[in-house]
Parts: C-alpha cells; sequence; structure tokens
C-alpha cells in the first residue's frame, strides 16, 4: 500500500518536472523569438526645464528595420544620442544586445554602426583618410574593407578630394560608408537621406534593404519622411515631443489604414456572393450584418453599385475611406504634417 | 593610445595650423636676431653672447609669442572636433573619452616640442650667419646643446599652465575666448617679468625658473613648483572631468 503510494508520488512528481520544464522551454522559446537588439526602459533626457525625450519604451527587434518617425525636435536624434552614449540619460536604462550599454562597451559598440543628422569627418582628410582613421581606432584597419565600403557608396574615385570640396550628398554617402565600413549589426541611422538625390536615396534604400534581408542586419532607422520610412521598416516607432505615442508594425499599419469602399446593403450575404461571382474579389470584410468593406478593385466600385441595383438590393450608403497613412500619422501626433 | 596619437597626427595632414604654427615658432628667433643686429649698430661697444642670444629667445618665446601660439594651437586641436562634428562618428567607435583627451594633450606635448626645435634650430642658424658677420662671444656648438635642453624643459612648463586654455577653449568651443584670456596672462606676463611678484605668477615663473631668477625674487622654489602644480593640475582636471561629462550634441 506505502509502496503504491510512493510510486504514485513518484509519477506525478515527475509529470510535473516534465510540464515544468516544457513551459521553461516554451518561455526560452518566445525569448529567443522576441530577442531585441535594442531595448529601452522610460528613457528620459532633460536639458534644463526642457524634456527632450519622455519616458522613451522601444524594442527593435533582431533582423528587423526599426523606422523611428516623427516631427523636427520630437526628440529622435537625441534619443538615438543616448543610444551611441553620446548624450547621458537623465533616467531610464539602456539595453543593446541583451546588455546593459555600459556594459563592455568595446564589444557592444564595435558592433554597431551609426550616422547622427549630418556627416562629421575632418575636413583636411579625403574621404579614405577619414574612414582610415576610424578602422584604426577599431583597431582592425586595412585597405580592402576601406576601399570596399567607398566602393559600397561611389566614392571609389574621389582620392584626392578633401571632405571641405565634398557635396552634401557625397558627405553623406561617406558617412554611411563608415556606418557599413565594419560590417555592423545594428545600424543606428540618424536621418541618413538628407542632402542625397533621388537616385541616391533609392540606391541606400535599397542597399539597406538587402542588409537586412541578406546579412540579418538591425536597422533603427530614423526620419521625418514618412514616405521613406514606409519603404523601409518593419516596425515603426512614432515620436511625438519626447514621447513615443505608437509602436506598431508596418504591415498591420498598412492594414489598418488599407483604403476601402464601404457599402452598406440590405442583403449582406448576397452582396458578398456576387462581389466573389461577378468581381472576383476576395479581399472584403463584413462588419454588423449591413456594411461590407472592399479593399481591391476600388476603381469597380461604380459597375459593383450598379450591380447590387440591378440584383434588388438596397443600397442605403456608399462610402470611400479617406484616410492614408499619412492622415494617419498627422491625426497622431496633432499637426499639418510630419515634417 | 598609441593608434589614438597616430591617428592625431594624421588629422593633421594637410592642416594650414602646422604651417601657421612653424612660421610662428621663427618668429622670437627672427625678433631676437634684428634686436642683436640693432644693439650692434647701436651700441658698438657692448659684446654679443650666443647665450645672451638664446637666453632672450627663451624668455621672449615663455612670455610673449609661445603662450598665445600654443592656446591657439590647443584651442585648434581640442575645438576641431565640435567645429568638424567629429566627436559623433570617433566616440561611438567606441573611444574612451579620457583616452581620447589624453592623446589630444600628448599631441599637443609633441607639437610643442617640435615647435621648440624649430624655434632652437633657427635661432642657431641665425647666430651662426650673425657670427660670421658681426661676431658673438662663446660661440659653440655644446653650448647651443645645453639651451636647447633648457629650452626643452620651458616648452614643457609652459606645456603645464597652457591646460586651463585647454579647459577654457572646450568650455567655450571656441578660439576667441582663450586667445583673449592668453592676451591677458601675456599682458600680465609684460607686467610682472621683472617684478619679484611674477614668482607667484606661473606663467611668469615658469621664464623665471629657466632663467634662474627665482631667488633673486625672495619666494622660496617650494612655493613656486607649487603653484605651477596647482594651475597646470587645475586645467588638467578641469579638463578631463568637462569633456567625461560632457553631452555631445
Amino acid at each position: 500500500m506505502t509502496i503504491g503510494f510512493l510510486l504514485l508520488f513518484v509519477f506525478r512528481l515527475i509529470i510535473k518536472v516534465r510540464l515544468h520544464e516544457k513551459q521553461f522551454a516554451k518561455v526560452i522559446e518566445r525569448k529567443e523569438a522576441m530577442e531585441y537588439i535594442i531595448e529601452t526602459n522610460n528613457l528620459t533626457k532633460q536639458y534644463g526645464k526642457q524634456l527632450s525625450v519622455d519616458s522613451l519604451s522601444i524594442h527593435v527587434p533582431k533582423g528587423k528595420i526599426y523606422g523611428l518617425l516623427g516631427r523636427n525636435g520630437a526628440g529622435k536624434t537625441t534619443a538615438m544620442r543616448m543610444l551611441l552614449n553620446l548624450v547621458r540619460p537623465t533616467n531610464g536604462a539602456i539595453l543593446l544586445f541583451g546588455k546593459d550599454y555600459l556594459e563592455n562597451q568595446k564589444i557592444t559598440y564595435s558592433k554597431i554602426g551609426s550616422i547622427i543628422e549630418s556627416a562629421g569627418f575632418y575636413e583636411n582628410l579625403t574621404g579614405y583618410e577619414n574612414l582610415q582613421i576610424l578602422s584604426l581606432l577599431r583597431g582592425r584597419h586595412s585597405k580592402d574593407m576601406v576601399n570596399h565600403a567607398l566602393e559600397i557608396v561611389g566614392l571609389e574615385k574621389e582620392t584626392s578630394k578633401t571632405f571641405a570640396n565634398y557635396s552634401l550628398g557625397m558627405k553623406q554617402r561617406l558617412g554611411i560608408a563608415a556606418a557599413i565600413m565594419h560590417k555592423p549589426e545594428l545600424l543606428v541611422l540618424d536621418e541618413p537621406i538628407n542632402g542625397l538625390d533621388p537616385i541616391g536615396i533609392h540606391e541606400i534604400r535599397e542597399f539597406l534593404l538587402k542588409l537586412c534581408k541578406d546579412e540579418g542586419v538591425t536597422i533603427f532607422i530614423s526620419s521625418h519622411v514618412l514616405d521613406e520610412i514606409e519603404q523601409l521598416a518593419d516596425i515603426i516607432g512614432v515620436m511625438h515631443e519626447g514621447r513615443l505615442i505608437e509602436e506598431v508594425d508596418m504591415t498591420k499599419l498598412l492594414e489598418r489604414n488599407r483604403q476601402y469602399v464601404e457599402f452598406e446593403v440590405s442583403n449582406l450575404s448576397f452582396a458578398t456572393r456576387l462581389l466573389e461571382e461577378q468581381f472576383k474579389i476576395s479581399d472584403y470584410i463584413t462588419h454588423n450584418d449591413k456594411t461590407i468593406r472592399i479593399f481591391d478593385c476600388l476603381e469597380k466600385r461604380g459597375d459593383i453599385n450598379r450591380c447590387f441595383i440591378e440584383k434588388s438590393l438596397v443600397v442605403t450608403k456608399v462610402n470611400i475611406s479617406s484616410e492614408k497613412l499619412e492622415d494617419y500619422f498627422s491625426s497622431l501626433i496633432g499637426g499639418g504634417g510630419i515634417g | 593610445m598609441g593608434n589614438l596619437i597616430y591617428c592625431e597626427l594624421l588629422k593633421l595632414k594637410r592642416s594650414k595650423m602646422l604651417l601657421i604654427s612653424f612660421l610662428g615658432a621663427l618668429v622670437t628667433p627672427v625678433m631676437i636676431i634684428i634686436d642683436g643686429v640693432r644693439t650692434h649698430f647701436a651700441h658698438p661697444e657692448v659684446v654679443l653672447k650666443l647665450s645672451t642670444l638664446f637666453d632672450n629667445c627663451q624668455f621672449y618665446t615663455m612670455i610673449l609669442f609661445g603662450l598665445i601660439v600654443y592656446t591657439v594651437i590647443s584651442a585648434y586641436l581640442f575645438n576641431r572636433e565640435y567645429t568638424e562634428k567629429t566627436l559623433k562618428s570617433i566616440l561611438p567607435v567606441p573611444v574612451s573619452k579620457t583616452s581620447f583627451i589624453a592623446s589630444k594633450f600628448c599631441i599637443l606635448w609633441i607639437w610643442i616640442i617640435v615647435l621648440t626645435v624649430i624655434t632652437w634650430a633657427s635661432a642657431f642658424a641665425l647666430s651662426i650667419i650673425f657670427n660670421a658677420v658681426f661676431g658673438l662671444v662663446e660661440f659653440s656648438f655644446g653650448l647651443a646643446l645645453k639651451w636647447l635642453a633648457k629650452m626643452l624643459i620651458g616648452s614643457f612648463l609652459l606645456f603645464l599652465t597652457i591646460s586651463p586654455f585647454v579647459f577654457i577653449a572646450m568650455r567655450t568651443k571656441g578660439v576667441v575666448v582663450p586667445v583673449i584670456a592668453s592676451a591677458v596672462i601675456v599682458m600680465g606676463n609684460a607686467f610682472l617679468s621683472n617684478e619679484p611678484l611674477g614668482a607667484l605668477f606661473p606663467w611668469t615663473s615658469t621664464s623665471l625658473l629657466i632663467s634662474g631668477k627665482i631667488a633673486n625674487t625672495g619666494y622660496p622654489y617650494w612655493l613656486v613648483i607649487g603653484l605651477i602644480i596647482l594651475v597646470s593640475a587645475l586645467g588638467f582636471i578641469t579638463s578631463f572631468v568637462y569633456f567625461g561629462k560632457e553631452d555631445i550634441k
């Protein structure tokens, strides 16, 4: 009898331990899936009475492009400066690669490439010499590495021109070359396309997307140009007056802000059948018992309306959504535009 | 640190400040030779010695030109990182702020040594010509070498007392304020260089120390040296602490 109870107890104990192991594995799995390269918690910077960054808590997952959007003076640059240890936070915590940013700075920051606003280089030196200084300071200088970085940004032929004689676009390109030269795992880019011409912007955008996709580089990029961020980012953070007012996945955001035509009809199931059969439209959602939102073939809304009426459906309302992504952000930050 | 100093040297490539400072280093030797020629014609009975030429050269460098030229150099070295906005590229490499400032001070010292050698060499070259044309007493290369050693010690003392101007340059992020401050000090030097009180003014006392005139002032050596150390320590400490705590904008 006693042995029986003992066996039962051991059996239950084994089951409990195995359950616990499974739960623990799930937690680890979840943590791995949500590995953040940058994580801030209540990050705050105050200059006198002015609160430049207010309780900023951002999460930049590994291998993603995180776009920080906000008007000029929203606090984006100050936040980035704090990440790069150029500005000391008044309060809050910064984790880079899962560790406190002040811990093992040599290792942590050697994995980061950055541009903060306009590129800052020595005016009496050429592009090559400026990059040479940075690579020497990193302790791993090689001519090939510098030349390759210059080639990527198209400055390889400007061998004798000093930085003082560079155009604004060339200066920004050199900044990008400096940021990517040492093959970083994280890029912190503050308004990197400033001063670039449309072709340059396109090239850099494609290059950043390639870096992220092919080499898994995490990119934290800020801009006040919504269009640019929209084309690059996987996740968007919106800053306004020092605060993060939105952090959202781009796909969800696009879904939420897709344009649609809304019909209010007397028979919803019949209307959806007509859509699928007559117009081959499957991208729609239904609301309550009367409303249907169509996201596809918006230009056919006149034909759809005629079809509904011909098939004896009572159409009480036709409405086209006017909110675009830009309007959405404008409404978020309460201004007429982002920039 | 070696890499940092090497990078500081690289940063000076094509720098106009190098040429300007070299020209600045020539001012004193040219001036004392012109003064020697003037003395030769105005007072032919006066016998000029090589050591007198070097003593004058040392005095004017430490009291007047050296202070201003070295202040301009230090303001250039430390401020260019702000004006050319390079700190935001350099510091996240990462480079420690302490090492960065230390390398700047090292390069400033090296630069001052180079300028001192240029001053000495040009003074000696001009004195050779002077000796050939007008004649100099006690003219020898050995004596000139002894003066080189003295001038190098003087330049080190000057380097120490320049440090407060480095702090002023970093704090004001410009050249104007430190140059005005050094001009004020130069005026103080001009006023105190022949006064016993000069021993208590670190920028004057360095020159008095090198020329062996401290004993004449009546003040003890420990007080004079203590004041020099105090001023330089103040300059170094404030520079390091200020830069260490400063937010890079």
